[in-house]
């Protein structure tokens, strides 16, 4: 199943023969691994949260100050949208590939779901990023318009300046993810020209 | 008497002992720094033992181990080009590039191991698997069975391989003519 024996000197032997630290993991340090894995996943889930908890006290003290009904709703829904983004970003974001698969799946059918999956992410950025934060943030501004504060000069001008360079940031992040989302598509396709057109199955375990 | 089926140690056991200095040469062809190279490999071994739970034995072990390592190496460095700004390039751009000296192989092996890991570490994930897989000279049937790669590119990209160590590093009875 291997080449005949490389020249003493060619690049196979330089690179079969190099000098290695010759590392070894007794199984309890292998299982030891494993765990801190899982844990570290664990606590990067829990870091998400944390931070969007942060966010919600901060919109729920918001919440319980307003007196008007509206503002009220619109710090609810805020809150809502962001819990619903946290939710998806660690259902979405993470790889779900387990340590069997691997063994399954070829590096580029691996290498090819994992693209996908990022792709995906990237093409319903509305679906799951961006649309679930607007309902919150249009309740927000209606009720803001209404209260009208004070405090602000040329409201009318500033709320609609805000709006529009919030609008703008919300396309922009869209054709950013827009275009990545087609620079991955370009390695998908690369992958397939390489696959040589047949549709790889998991081979045998 | 049937043979006793083994367990995910034992299994895990025979690959490391097997193919543990294999698995050491491939964390380094995907990780240049000695820390992170050290938790790639010692994140292979967790992940190939996790496997074994799921290894029915209808591949050979060699495949499954290096199916196994070298998904796990691609991921990392998926993951670490997010951090990374150098791009990372394939055979044929590689072949392309010019200005590099060639190295006599035997005049220096150190230098030479350097600037093949330097090669190696400039490919992208899929056609780093290749080059390692043909360094760790295995032949096209098996690389094609571990990357996915038909046989016609396999045997392709091989080719291109041999021509860009061929090119860059000379080997000493060139030497001689």
């Amino acid at each position: 199943m291997t080449n005949e024996s490389p020249p003493n000197n060619g690049p196979q032997s330089i690179w079969q023969s190099q000098k290695l630290e010759g590392i070894r993991m007794s199984a309890d340090e292998i299982r030891l691994r494993a765990r801190k894995f899982q844990r570290k996943i664990l606590w990067r889930n829990a870091r998400e949260y944390v931070a969007a908890f942060a966010v919600i006290v901060f919109f729920g003290f918001e919440f319980w100050r307003t007196t008007d009904t509206v503002t009220r709703a619109g710090f609810g829904l805020s809150s809502a949208g962001l819990l619903y983004v946290v939710w998806q970003l660690g259902r979405r974001g993470s790889s779900r590939n387990l340590p069997a698969e691997m063994g399954l799946v070829s590096g580029l059918e691996f290498h090819r779901r994992e693209l996908e999956r990022q792709r995906d992410l990237l093409q319903s950025v509305w679906r799951w990023y961006l649309g679930p934060l607007i309902p919150g943030w249009v309740v927000l501004m209606v009720g803001m318009a209404r209260t009208n504060p004070g405090h602000l000069r040329h409201f009318g001008l500033t709320f609609t300046i805000f709006n529009l360079f919030a609008a703008f940031v919300f396309v922009l992040v869209w054709k950013i993810n827009q275009r990545a989302a087609r620079k991955l598509q370009r390695q998908i396709d690369e992958l397939d020209a390489l696959r040589g057109g047949e549709l790889e199955r998991p081979h045998g375990g | 008497m049937r043979a006793q089926t083994p367990t995910q140690d034992d299994l895990y056991q025979e690959a490391a002992e097997t193919y543990g200095t294999a698995l050491e040469r491939l964390a380094r062809a995907f990780e240049a720094d000695p820390e992170e190279r050290r938790d790639l490999l010692q994140d292979i071994h967790a992940a190939l033992w996790r496997s074994f739970a799921g290894f029915k034995g209808r591949c050979s072990l060699r495949t499954w181990v290096y199916r196994v390592a070298h998904n796990v190496a691609s991921s990392h460095v998926i993951r670490r080009r997010r951090t990374n700004s150098v791009a990372l390039v394939g055979l044929e751009e590689l072949e392309s590039m010019t200005g590099e000296s060639t190295v006599v192989l035997e005049a220096d092996r150190q230098h030479a191991l350097e600037r093949l890991m330097a090669l190696i570490q400039r490919l992208k994930p899929l056609e780093r698997q290749v080059i390692l897989s043909y360094l760790e000279g295995l032949d096209a049937a098996s690389i094609g069975e571990i990357t996915g790669i038909s046989q016609a590119n396999v045997a392709t990209r091989i080719h291109r391989i041999k021509r860009i160590l061929a090119r860059r590093f000379q080997e000493e009875e060139h030497d001689d003519e």
